[in-house]
């Protein structure tokens, strides 16, 4: 009778798997961020030499449907716009804290955007007006 | 003798961290799954209201008008957006202080955004400062 020796399995070593995984999502949780407008479903203008920016915490969205949205809620219109604004950057000093993100889809016309523009204007708000750069 | 073993293992002092991993690599799957790591492009702009008053007492505050199918220049000149690069090349905005770097930006029908975007971008580019005509104006 042959007495075969006992193989052992490999054992492989998964104490520092958890430190790997840690470090990634300590950086993807830096890298993240959660806009309330990822939803909008549209498509951004185009231009030359755009700039890339820090994104403000106020988001302004208008949809291909002319949906206007501030952080991600619907809101009735320019006036509600407005006022919301008005809230959000009151007794804010600096440029950055009044700046508002404003995201419009490129088909949408005048009639829909100018009205949202004039209310962040009103409001006291700088615009951050968000597009694509055109490829050279 | 179940319960013997179940005894020797709750002596030992080590925290049982098998499943950590798994939570671990959990989290980790919901942030690569959620973030963007693309950078937003734009620019910002001061947009200065009640624009339109103010051009009345300075008729050198160039206004660049945008209709559905022409763009026009003080309400004269015809042009494209190749041409309109170019007139606001001319500006030298970048040149110029305080209220000279104004230019008034008014859009009349169903102008898209896209083109008003485009005429924003290049006179801010230009070192410009855009002045919006408002709703009330063209009232």
């Amino acid at each position: 009778m042959i007495r075969r020796p006992k193989h052992e399995l490999p054992v492989i070593p998964t104490a520092n798997l958890v430190d790997i995984a840690i470090l990634l999502i300590i950086f993807y949780m830096a890298c993240s961020n959660f806009l309330p407008s990822s939803n909008a479903r549209m498509t951004p203008p185009k231009a030359k030499d755009l700039s890339k920016m820090q994104e403000p915490l106020v988001v302004v969205t208008i949809d291909k449907d002319g949906v206007v949205q501030l952080q991600g809620h619907d809101v009735g219109g320019a006036a509600d716009i407005e006022s919301a604004i008005g809230e959000l950057v009151r007794d804010k000093t600096s440029d950055d804290a009044r700046t508002v993100m404003f995201k419009c889809d490129a088909g949408v016309s005048r009639e829909v955007f100018q009205p949202v523009l004039d209310a962040i204007v009103q409001a006291g708000g700088l615009i951050l007006a968000v597009g694509e750069n055109i490829e050279k | 003798m179940r319960k013997r073993f179940h005894l020797r293992q709750l002596n030992q002092d080590a925290i049982p961290t098998t499943s950590l991993a798994d939570m671990m690599f959990l989290l980790l799957i919901f942030f690569i799954m959620t973030t963007t790591l693309a950078k937003t492009t734009g620019f910002v702009t001061d947009i200065p209201s009640g624009a339109k008053g103010q051009q009345d007492t300075q008729d050198k505050t160039p206004t660049i008008a945008l209709h559905d199918d022409k763009i026009t220049v003080n309400d004269t000149d015809n042009m494209d957006m190749v041409q309109l690069r170019q007139y606001v090349a001319r500006l030298r905005l970048d040149q110029r202080k305080g209220d000279g770097k104004v230019v008034i930006v008014a859009a009349s029908g169903h102008v898209s955004y896209q083109a008003y975007y485009e005429t924003l971008a290049m006179i801010q580019n230009a070192g410009g400062v855009v002045a919006i005509e408002s709703e009330e104006d063209h009232k």
